[in-house]
């Protein structure tokens, strides 16, 4: 008799409906929408590199110390400075960074005195060619400029 | 590409010279040049050491025993190249060193005795870890340790894969790591970072250059 | 008479790999068969081989230690461990206490992550599918620590040569801690589905048995030495980085077999609960970086250091010349040394088992290869 009350009433579907709806409590949702919503990313996270400038003079913040250069194990980074007559300060004049090879240890940006190089938590790295891996002195402190597609 | 600005380390430096200019060798330091440091001393502070152990393998292998030393700590016997294999061999036998951890080798351009070969074994029993430390010239055959220890196959084979160096009575020498007909041995010293047996490259993967 | 055919023949040479799913990477096993018998196996390995010891050669001390983390990716914190150690003994150096706490702290979390790394993936090489989820789901709370502390995930570069160059991050004990609580009870859960289990203790007694003299012969280290009833970890045998002072137990099973190697591994991660709660207690405020050069010319000689990796004993050979660069170095690799003993083991058992042996050696062909 109980059998039959509970195949009418749908026992045991409300049952494994229950354990469904138990993983419906958004608290619980772990899956991320990744593109449309952006991953929760460590505060340390060692992404893509940035060169910080000033904020209120807006001067690069690097001093032409070549350290971050010599510290790389892949010799990713290759810079030239030159001496400001005024200043009489090195002055950074080029500086390129090869992010084809970078495994992100972070030797640069510890190796850095004043701060001016440091791994963001920008990961979205991919590019079409492998020059467009090479992040010049402009990119590296504006951040890239991610490509708008229309479809 | 990175690797491309260091030379390769070639025969004609001495391997102590940094490769490299642009390694790190101090952040332009401020001091001026003429003062350089004293240099370290070239050869390893080893000490004598002094045990049980070290005395009866003396006792057993006479001269063939060049010298027991120990360095930071850690004890090693430097034999003459024939004496490697029974010595190992008597640790493993009277000493209860049962446990080979490793064979590894040193390559050294410069000295008559090209090859450092080491090896390191471990006694549960004693909680103890010795090297046995032998110098030995290019084309000399060491005794194969297979017969001791059954683990000395396969890290024969890298160290013979590595640096060529070729074990008497090797049951199965053959390269492990590297294919069986690559030329030349990635770890000796002569070897530089980029090179590469770009015929194998060419035949085997259909690309120019592996670089 | 027609010259004998393969009917006739008994012997089957069969290729498993390098792409085959339970080799765990490229490792190509050639088999030689009678039937469904294993008559001996021929390991061709150094698909992965990048050539780390070359590398070493020409980097400096510093620069190396990255890619010590390639070598054996799922305990890339153990790896660094072992080569600080190294370059530190060469330099007649200690890290300060917080960091050897932090170490610890590190390593026996990417214990956890190795162990359920190799649970999940052998069970379902074993056939039982649920198991992987359940172990990536907590790995990634281990991963997610790492994250948080050093930045990385997986290839971790957490530590430097003299200590540590990240202080931990705010909530680092209350993170591990919470780890400790909610693990344990998924131990649980992932015994309850394995332990008993009909197939799965089917699958794994009795199949690619070592014994510990045939362990020691072959220089096995790591959980499969333990389960041959040998009670040796390195962590207790030599202590290094303050392992001393953590009260905790080295498992040991008697059979050495796959079974046995299971029981080792999931007693191994309780024990390292164990260690995380001291250590976490233990964590005291310090200096996390010890007084070492910027330049670093360790004094010519040469050390080696080992440490208890997840495999087994995980060694460094470093040789200095008194420059800038290490002279060489050479990494003891327990997954190279265990795979060895591959033969041994499925010599005579079924090809099946094949999979299972591979799986218990818990081998990572990054280290393999180097």
């Amino acid at each position: 008799m109980g059998k039959l009350l509970k195949k009418i009433f749908l026992v045991d579907l409300f049952q494994g409906l229950r354990v469904t709806f138990r993983s419906q409590n958004p608290r619980s949702i772990v899956t991320e929408q990744y593109p449309a919503e952006r991953p929760r990313i460590a505060e340390r996270y060692r992404g893509a590199p940035r060169m910080n400038t000033n904020p209120e003079t807006g001067e690069s913040l690097c001093i032409g110390c070549n350290l971050c250069a010599l510290a790389c194990p892949e010799s990713l980074i290759v810079m030239t400075s030159e001496r400001n007559e005024k200043t009489k300060r090195k002055e950074l004049a080029t500086y390129t960074f090869d992010l084809s090879r970078c495994m992100f240890c972070g030797l640069c940006e510890d190796a850095c005195p004043t701060d001016a190089l440091e791994l963001t938590q920008d990961f979205e790295l991919a590019t079409y060619t492998r020059e467009g891996q090479i992040w010049d002195r402009k990119m590296l402190e504006e951040g890239p400029r991610p490509t708008r597609y229309k479809w | 590409m990175a690797d491309e600005q260091r030379p390769p380390d070639s025969e004609s430096q001495p391997p102590k010279a940094p490769e490299d200019t642009a390694k790190p060798v101090s952040p332009k330091p401020a001091v001026p040049k003429a003062a350089p440091p004293p240099k370290p001393p070239a050869i390893m502070a080893a000490v004598l050491w002094e045990s049980e152990l070290a005395r009866d393998v003396k006792e057993q292998f006479g001269d063939r025993l060049l010298a027991a030393s120990t360095y930071l700590g850690q004890n090693f016997l430097l034999v003459k190249p024939e004496a490697a294999v029974p010595v190992v061999e008597y640790l493993k036998v009277e000493a209860d060193f049962d446990y080979l951890v490793d064979i590894t080798a040193v390559d050294w351009p410069k000295r008559a005795e090209r090859f450092d070969l080491v090896y390191i074994v471990y006694s549960f029993a004693r909680n103890e870890r010795v090297r046995v430390k032998t110098s030995i010239a290019d084309g000399f055959r060491p005794a194969t340790t297979t017969g001791v220890h059954l683990t000395a196959n396969w890290l024969e084979r890298e160290v013979f894969d590595m640096f060529g160096i070729e074990f008497a009575g090797h049951p199965d020498l053959r390269r492990i790591l590297l294919p069986e007909d690559w030329q030349g041995y990635p770890l000796r010293k002569d070897y530089p970072i980029l090179q590469q047996d770009q015929r194998w490259v060419q035949e085997n993967l259909g690309i120019e250059s592996g670089q | 008479m027609p010259d004998a055919t393969f009917l006739d023949s008994t012997e089957l040479v069969l290729n498993m790999g390098p792409q085959h799913p339970s080799t765990h990477g490229v490792l190509r096993v050639i088999l030689k068969l009678d039937g469904e018998r294993v008559l001996g196996t021929d390991c061709v390995i150094g698909y992965l081989h990048r050539g780390v010891e070359k590398i070493a050669e020409n980097r400096t001390y510093a620069q190396f230690n990255p890619y010590v983390d390639r070598m054996d990716y799922v305990a890339a914190v153990s790896n660094g461990l072992g080569y600080c150690l190294a370059v530190e003994k060469l330099l007649n150096t200690e890290a300060p206490a917080r960091a050897q706490v932090v170490r610890v702290i590190l390593t026996e979390l990417n214990r956890i992550a190795s162990h359920l790394l190799w649970l999940g993936t052998h069970a379902l090489d074993i056939g039982a599918i649920t198991p992987v989820f359940y172990c990536f789901r907590e790995r990634e709370e281990a991963l997610h620590i790492f994250e948080q502390y050093c930045g990385a995930r997986l290839t971790t570069h957490a530590f430097r040569i003299g200590g540590l160059q990240y202080e931990t991050y705010d909530g680092f004990e209350r993170d591990v801690q919470a780890f400790c609580d909610m693990f344990l009870a998924k131990v649980d859960e992932y015994e309850e589905l394995l332990t008993n289990n009909r197939i799965w203790v089917g699958r794994l007694q009795n199949v690619g048995v070592l014994s510990a003299d045939e362990c020691k012969e072959y220089g096995v280290t790591g959980p499969v030495l333990r389960a041959a009833g040998v009670k040796w970890d390195l962590r207790k045998a030599q202590p290094y980085s303050g392992y001393e002072k953590y009260q905790f137990d080295i498992p040991t099973r008697q059979n050495g077999d796959t079974y046995d190697r299971y029981i080792v591994r999931m007693q191994e991660m309780r024990q390292s609960v164990r260690i995380l709660r001291q250590a976490v207690g233990n964590l005291h405020e310090g200096p996390i970086m010890a007084k070492v050069p910027k330049v670093m010319k360790p004094p010519v000689g040469e050390a080696y250091v080992s440490i208890e990796a997840p495999k087994g004993e995980l060694g460094y050979y470093i040789v200095s010349d008194g420059s800038v660069q290490p002279y060489r170095v050479r990494v003891r690799p327990p997954s190279f040394v265990n795979l060895q003993a591959l033969d041994r083991m499925v010599r005579g058992a079924l090809i099946a088992d094949v999979v299972a042996v591979i799986g218990t050696l818990d081998i990572v062909l990054g280290e393999v290869d180097r």
